[in-house]
C-alpha cells in the first residue's frame, strides 16, 4: 500500500503527468459532449424522417395497390442511444433503404461519402478515448514501475526492505491505477451527466445494461495494458526498453492490427465489388424466359386448367406480373443474403484474429453493445426485409382477395394504406449481441487472465539489478 | 581519423559520413529501418495485387460490354431494353497510383449504370465494401507514410546531441575546427537520408520489380509529385525533431515531448479537428433532404401514376395495345420521369451547395495538422481523392446526356435498335481531367508544408546556438 501511496503521489507530482491527465479529461469530455449532440440530432432527423414518410405514405390518396408497392416506402435506420459513446459503423453504413416492388436495394447514403477525405483518418469518440488514448497514459504510468526502480538502483533496497513481490506487484499495480482513477473518474461523472441530460429519444432502448456491458469492456482492456505494462517493465532491461516495446504493442494494437485483420479477412473471403455484385445480378436475370415467353406459359398453364376458369385474359398478364415479380423478389433476396453471409463471415475472421491483439477484441465488444457493429446492422437489414415483404404481401394480397384481379382499373385508398402497420424496429438485448460475440468476450477475459498469470511470472522471476 | 574536408559544407559532409558509420552500428537504427522497409515492400505488394484486381475486373466487363447484345446481327431489340434495361456501364479505370493510395476508392464506386432515362441520372450506386474494412482505414503505402513515418524519424532522432552531450563527446568534437551548427547539419542529413531514401526508392522500386507496364508515360510526373510531397511532409517533422533537440533537455524527455508532439498531431489532432467538423459544421441530413425530395416529386409520381393506370385501364392487355398505343406509354412514362427529375433536381442542388460550402469550411481545419494536409495531397496525387470520383460523375452525367439524346426518340418512338444503330450509339471511355487541375490544387498544401518545413528548420539550428554544452 505505502508502494502504491508512494507511486501515485510521485506520478501526481510530475508536471507532465498532470497536463496529460486533464488534457485527456478535456478530451474525454468534449468526445461525450460532441458524442452526445451528434447522436441526438441525427437520432431526431431520423425519428422526425419516419412520421414525415408515415404521413406521406397515409395521405398519397387513391390508387392502384401494385402502383402503392412501387411508390414504396423509406425505412430509416434508429440510431442507439450508446452510439454517443460508441458510433461504431454507424458512418459507414446507409441510413436508409427504400423498400419497392421487384427491386431490393442496399441502405443508402452512408454519412462517409458525404465527409470530407479527411474524415478517413478517423473521429475523436469516448470509444477511441478510452480505447486508443487510455492505454497510452497507462504505458506511460507502467513503462518505469520496475525498470526505472532498477535503473536507479532502488529495487534492491525496496526488495531488501522485506516487501514481498507479490505485494510490490500489487502496490505497483495500484499505484498506477489510482492516478488513472482521477482521470476516469472525473471524466465518467461530466460524461454520465451530459448523457443523463440528454435523455435518449427512445424510452424503452435497452440501455442500462448495454452501457454497464461497455463500461466492463473498457475497465477490462485498460487492466489488460495495466498488466501488460508491468510484466514488460519487469523484464525488459532498461526503462527505455519497456518504453520502446510497450510503445510498439501500442500501435499495432491501434492502428495496424484493425486494417490487417481485415485485410486478411477480404483477402481469405474475397466479397464482389459492386460491379460485380450488379453484374452476376444482370447475368441471372438475362437467363429468364422473356416476358411474351411468360405470358405464354401462364396461358399454356390456364388452358391446361392450372388456374380458376373465369380468369379474365387480362388475368394472365398480371398473374405473369406476379410470376416475375416472385421471381425478381427471390432473386435479389439470395443474392443479398449471400453478400450478407459473405460479410458476416469476414467480420469473424476479423473478430477471430483479435485474439492476437486485445485492442481488437474491445473493439469489437464495445461497437457490440453500443449496438453500431455489424451484426447490428445486419439486424436492422432483415428487419427491413421482412417488412418489405409484409407490405407487399398485404398489397398484392388485396389485390388478389378483391376478386377482380385485372389489376389496373382497382384502386384503394387510405384503408389500405393503414394496414401497413408503421416499420417498428426493436433492438436485441445486451445478451444477444454478447452471444453473438462471445469469441471478443472469452478472448478478453482470457488475455486478462494471462496477463495478469504473466505480470505476477515476471515480477516474481525479475532480475534485481 | 581522415582528414578534415575544406570549406563549410566539405566539413559537414565529413561529418555526416562520421554519423553514418555511427548509425550503422545502432541496433534501434537498424531495426528501424527493417521495419521500415518491410512495411513499405509489403504495402506497395498489397496495393499492387489489389490495383492489379481492379483492372482485370474492369478489363472483363469492358470485354463484355464491348459485345453486341443482339443473337444474329440481323435480329432487333426494343430500344427501351438495350437503353435502359442494358443501358451502358460508364467505368473509371484504376486511379495512376492507385497501389500506393487506396483512398476514398473503397467508398466510391468505380462505375455508374446510365440509361436513357431522366431519373437514373441522378441516381449513383454505392462501392460495395464491408463497413468494417472502410472503418478500420487501410494498409497502404500512404498510411505507412503518413502515421509511421513521423513515428519512425522521431525514433531516430530523439537523441541527436544529448546523448553526446552528456557523456561529453560532443565537446570533444567542438574541439576540432568544426562548429555545432555543422555537427547538427552532418547529423540531420544522415537522419534524413536514412529513411527518406527508402519511403520513396522503395515503392517504386518494388513496383517496377513487380509490373514493369507501370513505367508509361504520365506515371513519372505523379511519381515525382508524390515524392515531393513525402519530402515536405517528413521535412516537417524532421523540423520539428530539431527544434526540440535543440532546447536541450535530456534523450528521454526529448523522446516524450516528441512521443507527445506525434500523438497530438497524428491522431488526437485530425480526430479532434473531425469532432468539430462534425458537431460545429455537419453535413446537410441525408435524411432530411429524403424525406424533402418525397414529398417535392410525390404530385409528380402520384399524377404520373394514374395516368399511366388509366392508360392500362384503357389497354388491358399488350396484344391489343399497338405501335400507337406503346409510343404514348412511352410518352407518359418518359413525361412522369422528367417531372419528377425535375424536382427532385432542385432538391439534390440545394443539397449539394449546402454540401459543398460545410466540406469547404472543413478543409480549412486541415492546416491545423500536417497530417492532415499531407494526406489530402497524397490522395489527389495518387488519383484516389473524392476529385477524381467527382469528374468521373461529371464525365458520366455528360455521356449520359449524349446517351440519352441518342436513344430518348427511339424510345419514345417505341422503335427496335439494328445492330448497326448499337454500333454508332455513343460510348464512354474516360479521359483523365488535365493534370495541371490537380497540380493547381496540391500547389498550395505543399507550399504550405515546405513552409512550415523551413520555419522549424530555421527556428531549430537559430536555437541551437544558444546550445548548453
Amino acid at each position: 500500500m505505502t508502494v502504491a501511496v508512494k507511486d501515485a503521489t510521485e506520478i501526481w507530482r510530475d508536471g507532465r503527468f498532470r497536463w496529460a491527465a486533464g488534457l485527456l479529461i478535456l478530451l474525454i469530455v468534449a468526445a461525450v459532449a460532441g458524442g452526445v449532440h451528434n447522436q441526438s440530432e441525427i437520432a431526431r432527423q431520423h425519428i422526425d424522417a419516419q412520421q414525415a414518410e408515415r404521413d406521406v405514405w397515409l395521405d398519397k390518396g387513391d390508387m392502384n395497390p401494385h402502383a402503392a408497392a412501387h411508390y414504396g416506402a423509406f425505412v430509416f435506420k434508429p440510431v442507439q442511444p450508446l452510439s454517443a459513446i460508441d458510433p461504431g459503423l454507424d458512418p459507414y453504413v446507409g441510413v436508409f433503404v427504400f423498400l419497392e416492388a421487384h427491386k431490393q436495394q442496399l441502405a443508402r447514403h452512408r454519412p462517409i461519402e458525404d465527409a470530407t477525405p479527411t474524415r478517413r483518418l478517423g473521429q475523436l469518440t469516448p470509444a477511441s478515448a478510452a480505447l486508443v488514448l487510455l492505454p497510452l497514459l497507462v504505458v506511460s504510468l507502467t513503462f518505469s514501475s520496475f525498470a526505472g526502480e532498477r535503473d536507479q538502483g532502488t529495487l534492491r533496497p525496496l526488495l531488501a526492505m522485506g516487501i514481498s513481490r507479490r505485494a510490490l506487484l500489487a502496490g505497483k499495480a495500484l499505484g498506477a491505477m489510482l492516478p488513472l482513477a482521477a482521470i476516469i473518474l472525473p471524466a465518467a461523472v461530466i460524461g454520465g451527466v451530459i448523457v443523463w441530460w440528454n435523455t435518449p429519444a427512445d424510452p424503452e432502448a435497452p440501455i442500462a445494461a448495454r452501457a454497464a456491458a461497455m463500461a466492463v469492456v473498457y475497465l477490462a482492456h485498460t487492466l489488460i495494458w495495466i498488466g501488460a505494462g508491468l510484466a514488460v517493465s519487469a523484464r525488459a532491461k532498461s526503462q527505455g526498453t519497456a518504453l520502446v516495446v510497450l510503445l510498439a504493442l501500442w500501435f499495432v494494437n491501434a492502428f495496424v492490427a484493425p486494417p490487417m485483420a481485415m485485410g486478411a479477412a477480404k483477402w481469405l473471403d474475397p466479397s464482389p465489388s459492386a460491379i460485380e455484385f450488379a453484374a452476376s445480378i444482370q447475368d441471372e436475370k438475362d437467363t429468364w424466359p422473356s416476358w411474351d415467353a411468360r405470358v405464354e406459359s401462364v396461358m399454356t398453364r390456364f388452358l391446361e386448367g392450372e388456374f380458376d376458369s373465369t380468369m379474365a385474359p387480362a388475368n394472365i398478364e398480371v398473374t405473369a406480373l406476379l410470376e416475375s415479380e416472385a421471381d425478381e423478389t427471390a432473386l435479389y433476396n439470395r443474392r443479398f443474403d449471400e453478400l450478407f453471409t459473405q460479410f458476416a463471415r469476414q467480420a469473424q475472421i476479423f473478430e477471430r484474429i483479435g485474439a492476437f491483439a486485445p485492442t481488437l477484441a474491445a473493439r469489437t465488444l464495445s461497437m457490440a453493445f453500443a449496438g453500431t457493429d455489424e451484426a447490428h446492422d445486419r439486424q436492422f437489414s432483415a428487419a427491413a426485409s421482412a417488412y418489405r415483404s409484409q407490405m407487399l404481401t398485404t398489397l398484392n394480397g388485396e389485390l388478389a382477395a378483391s376478386g377482380r384481379f385485372n389489376t389496373f382499373d382497382y384502386t384503394r385508398g387510405r384503408d389500405l394504406w393503414e394496414k401497413v402497420p408503421p416499420f417498428d424496429y426493436d433492438v436485441p438485448s445486451a445478451g444477444w449481441a454478447l452471444s453473438s460475440r462471445a469469441w471478443s468476450a472469452t478472448v478478453l477475459a482470457a488475455w486478462l487472465i494471462a496477463v495478469s498469470l504473466l505480470a505476477a511470472w515476471s515480477v516474481a522471476s525479475m532480475r534485481v539489478e | 581519423m581522415a582528414r578534415l574536408r575544406q570549406g563549410y559544407g566539405g566539413q559537414v559532409l565529413f561529418l555526416a559520413r562520421h554519423e553514418w558509420r555511427v548509425m550503422r552500428a545502432n541496433a534501434i537504427v537498424r531495426l528501424v529501418v527493417a521495419v521500415f522497409g518491410i512495411a513499405l515492400v509489403g504495402s506497395t505488394m498489397l496495393g499492387m495485387a489489389r490495383a492489379e484486381r481492379e483492372r482485370t475486373t474492369l478489363a472483363d466487363y469492358e470485354n463484355r460490354q464491348g459485345a453486341l447484345p443482339f443473337r444474329t446481327p440481323a435480329s432487333r431489340l426494343g430500344a427501351d431494353a438495350v437503353a435502359n434495361e442494358r443501358g451502358w456501364l460508364a467505368m473509371l479505370p484504376p486511379a495512376p497510383l492507385a497501389h500506393l493510395a487506396i483512398g476514398q476508392g473503397d467508398v466510391y464506386p468505380n462505375y455508374i449504370k446510365v440509361t436513357a432515362r431522366s431519373l437514373d441520372a441522378l441516381v449513383t450506386g454505392d462501392q460495395i465494401e464491408h463497413p468494417l474494412s472502410v472503418a478500420s482505414g487501410q494498409f497502404d503505402v500512404a498510411f505507412v507514410i503518413l502515421f509511421l513515418y513521423p513515428l519512425l524519424i522521431f525514433a531516430v532522432s530523439f537523441d541527436l546531441t544529448a546523448g553526446e552531450r552528456d557523456r561529453g563527446t560532443l565537446r570533444m568534437v567542438l574541439s576540432q575546427p568544426v562548429t555545432l551548427r555543422q555537427v547538427v547539419a552532418g547529423k540531420m542529413i544522415v537522419r534524413v537520408a536514412l529513411l527518406l531514401v527508402p519511403a520513396i526508392v522503395l515503392p517504386f522500386a518494388t513496383q517496377f520489380a513487380g509490373a514493369p507496364q507501370y513505367a508509361a508515360g504520365a506515371r513519372w510526373e505523379r511519381m515525382l509529385l508524390w515524392s515531393i510531397a513525402v519530402i515536405a511532409y517528413a521535412s516537417v517533422w524532421h523540423g520539428l525533431a530539431l527544434v526540440v533537440n535543440a532546447r536541450g533537455l535530456k534523450a528521454p524527455a526529448n523522446a516524450l515531448v516528441l512521443a507527445g508532439l506525434w500523438l497530438l498531431f497524428v491522431v488526437v489532432g485530425p480526430s479532434a479537428v473531425n469532432l468539430l467538423i462534425a458537431t460545429r459544421y455537419p453535413m446537410p441530413s441525408r435524411v432530411e433532404a429524403a424525406v424533402q425530395a418525397r414529398a417535392a416529386t410525390q404530385e409528380a409520381t402520384v399524377q404520373g401514376s394514374r395516368e399511366l393506370g388509366q392508360f392500362l385501364q384503357d389497354h388491358p392487355t399488350s396484344g391489343n395495345v399497338g405501335r400507337e398505343g406503346m409510343r404514348q406509354f412511352a410518352l407518359l412514362q418518359a413525361q412522369r420521369d422528367q417531372r419528377v427529375a425535375d424536382r427532385l433536381q432542385s432538391v439534390e442542388a440545394t443539397f449539394n451547395e449546402q454540401l459543398k460550402k460545410q466540406q469547404h469550411l472543413a478543409s480549412w481545419l486541415s492546416v491545423l495538422s500536417p497530417t492532415m494536409i499531407a494526406q489530402g495531397v497524397l490522395l489527389d496525387v495518387a488519383g484516389t481523392s473524392t476529385y477524381r470520383y467527382e469528374y468521373f460523375r461529371h464525365e458520366a452525367s455528360k455521356f449520359q446526356r449524349q446517351w440519352r439524346a441518342y436513344f430518348e426518340p427511339r424510345v419514345l418512338d417505341a422503335a427496335t435498335i439494328t445492330s448497326q444503330e448499337y454500333v454508332d450509339a455513343p460510348d464512354f471511355r474516360f479521359r483523365e481531367e488535365d493534370d495541371t487541375v490537380m497540380r493547381d490544387r496540391i500547389l498550395l498544401p505543399i507550399a504550405l508544408l515546405t513552409g512550415f518545413a523551413l520555419l522549424l528548420w530555421w527556428a531549430g539550428f537559430r536555437r541551437y546556438a544558444r546550445y548548453q554544452l
